[in-house]
């Protein structure tokens, strides 16, 4: 059987390998120059969650960028074709390609820390995704992600919940918020047209965390917004950026772009969700390779103009309990927002305290990078948790507050591995507690 | 002109049209394109990156690094020195015995940094696990580089070693990892890019 196993591993790369050296190849600035900077000094090693917990050197960031970089030079340069020793040029053989699934894929949450503390400046978490595409191309993506990515191609959302499902869940929903407000107006609009915005949804929302919906429609209620869900597509996420395969993650970022024409919606609201929320904005009109003709923002930001506009009123003293924020690294640190949801809490609840480091040099949960898809990689992931759970535990908090279902899970999971006792709420769930109707 | 300098013009050719090639075709390659819609300021991110992004108090690989980063600045200053030099030594232009003193006290303490660099690479295991020959030829090339022009300047020492020197370094620079002196700026500004069009550089006022 492991025979049989590794014969398939051969043959699938050496049936695919020059459509994942193609990649290295394209005539691309950005590419070539990430592929030629690093000079492994070694120094991103503490900025990486995975060493810092294990203290494993194959887990240095400059590792995972060499093994990129490698394969470029030996196949891209003079020096890697002539004298491959002098310059480490490897051949993307069977040994390569398995180090590469293990560390690209399963050591790694493209966080993008080390990229920020690079000193030379080389994007890794770029390269780490390069990487990842070429292992896409060899059909070598770990099946625990692969069969997420399969999910959202085949039924729409990632968890494949049916259509009835999710609107049985939005009914009840409405009906709760509904006694919850007193008024039969609240609603959950599902397929309106021409309204100002489409808002998506994280499919572990309707699936485990549906109060998290409720709490948004509370905020729509309260700003008087004109919004609708739809049940065609409606999934923020994109799990097919964390695999690499671009084909996919074109499919599913055209698929979202469609709805918002088919709806004639205004604005697109991304869910709390990290990597959706970066998918779809910043990289799905380069996957489309067309700019997007609505505004695109996420739910942090709304909730923010909402407060700023006067449009929603918070009272902070309905959250008095020691509140910290887990920033998102694919929403703050690869997506700016940094401001507005610290101005959120400010205005939501009376005791609001930050980790350290926190922002653009916050330390990632450990749940990026498609890690929560990937069990077989479950045990690390948690361990490169720890340091999350050190920050979390040094601030006092009773409440840790993060804008993303994935961080959410990650968080609750470490809530209860290391016991630390504390709650996890999303932004909204929290600003849905201290509104003032 | 001796044949050791002629050596030298040649390997500088070699380098300067390698290099070129290099820098040319990231050149061609344009500015990144990107779809999505800016929320930042792209060139006062690129600013950013150059300056503030560099200070040792914004990367960990410098404030928890101390002495490997300054050894680094030290030693990158003696290259950039030792090339002048050269430059300088090929043209024909004297200095002032007091200079060569001066620029001697800064070479020894760059080459002596860009030992410790070396030694550090090969003592220590996490380092060793990353490096390869090119690691440790690179810094051979460049320490003893500096090594010679300060032979050059108040030794005395055979002019033929330090062009021969000079030669084997420019010939290497385009081939291993030395290129970075073309592509760290061209990464600098690559990030400078990305961040600043998403708006994460410079970061907040209230960070």
């Amino acid at each position: 059987m492991a025979s049989f196993k590794k014969l398939l591993m051969q043959m699938m790369i050496n049936g695919n390998k020059q459509k994942a050296l193609a990649i290295l190849s394209r005539g691309d600035g950005k590419l070539k120059t990430h592929l030629n900077s690093c000079v492994r000094c070694g120094l991103c090693a503490d900025s990486c969650i995975f060493y810092l917990a294990t203290g494993e050197e194959r887990y240095i960031p400059a590792r995972k960028v060499d093994l990129v970089s490698s394969v470029y030079r030996r196949y891209n340069t003079l020096a890697g074709k002539l004298i491959p020793g002098l310059v480490k040029a490897r051949e993307l053989d069977e040994a390569t390609v398995t180090e590469m699934v293990d560390l690209l894929y399963g050591a790694c949450t493209m966080c993008g820390r080390c990229t920020a503390h690079c000193s030379i400046g080389v994007d890794i978490s770029y390269l780490v995704s390069v990487g990842r595409s070429m292992l896409a191309e060899m059909g070598m993506v770990p099946s625990t992600l692969q069969s997420t990515v399969d999910a959202a191609i085949k039924t729409g959302n990632n968890m494949g919940i049916p259509v009835d499902e999710l609107v049985d869940t939005l009914e009840w929903l409405e009906e709760d918020l509904q006694d919850d407000l007193g008024d039969l107006s609240a609603v959950i609009p599902v397929n309106k047209s021409n309204v100002s915005i489409l808002y998506t949804l994280n499919p572990r929302e309707p699936k485990f965390f549906p109060l998290s919906i409720s709490a948004m429609a509370k905020i729509f209620y309260a700003a008087g917004e004109s919004w609708t869900l739809s049940t065609k597509m409606y999934d923020v996420t994109n799990y097919a950026y964390y695999s690499g395969n671009i084909d996919e993650a074109r499919e599913i970022a055209r698929r979202l772009r469609d709805e918002m024409f088919e709806l004639n919606a205004r604005t697109c609201v991304l869910a709390e969700c990290g990597h959706g929320s970066r998918s779809f904005r910043w990289e799905g009109p380069n996957y489309l390779e067309s700019s997007y003709s609505f505004e695109t923002i996420t739910s942090v930001e709304l909730i923010s103009r909402y407060l700023h506009e006067g449009r929603i009123r918070l009272d902070k003293l309905r959250n008095k309990e020691r509140v910290t924020l887990h920033d998102p690294c694919n929403l703050v640190r690869s997506g700016g927002i940094f401001e507005e949801q610290r101005y959120i809490l400010e205005n939501a609840v009376s005791d609001f305290v930050e980790m350290d480091p926190y922002g653009y040099d916050n330390y990632c949960c450990g749940g990026g990078g498609g890690q929560l898809a990937m069990s077989e990689y479950g045990d690390r992931r948690l361990k490169a948790g720890e340091l999350k759970v050190k920050q979390i535990k040094n601030t006092g908090a009773v409440t840790v507050v993060t804008p993303c279902h994935n961080c959410v899970d990650q968080l609750m999971q470490l809530n209860q591995v290391y016991k630390m006792n504390v709650k996890i709420k999303t932004l909204a769930e929290i600003v849905a507690d201290a509104l003032v109707l | 002109m001796h044949w050791y300098s002629i050596l030298s013009l040649v390997a500088l050719v070699i380098c300067l049209v390698a290099c070129s090639y290099h820098f040319i075709r990231l050149v061609r390659y344009g500015a990144p394109t990107d779809f999505s819609q800016k929320l930042g300021n792209t060139g006062t991110a690129i600013k950013y990156s150059f300056t503030g992004a560099m200070k040792p108090s914004k990367k960990e690989s410098a404030y928890l690094h101390l002495p490997t980063y300054s050894a680094g600045i030290i030693y990158h200053t003696g290259t950039f020195l030792a090339i002048i030099i050269f430059f300088l030594q090929l043209s024909g232009i004297k200095f002032p015995v007091a200079l060569e003193y001066v620029f001697s006290v800064v070479l020894i303490i760059s080459a002596a940094s860009g030992t410790g660099i070396l030694i550090k690479r090969i003592l220590i295991r996490k380092l060793r696990s990353l490096s390869c020959a090119d690691d440790y030829f690179s810094n051979i090339l460049v320490t003893i580089f500096q090594f010679m022009t300060v032979f050059l300047l108040i030794g005395d020492i055979y002019q033929a070693a330090y062009y021969i020197a000079v030669t084997l370094l420019l010939i290497y620079v385009p081939v291993g990892k030395l290129r970075h002196l073309i592509y760290f700026f061209a990464a600098r500004y690559q990030l400078g890019y990305f961040y600043g069009w998403r708006g994460s550089w410079p970061p907040s006022k209230n960070y």
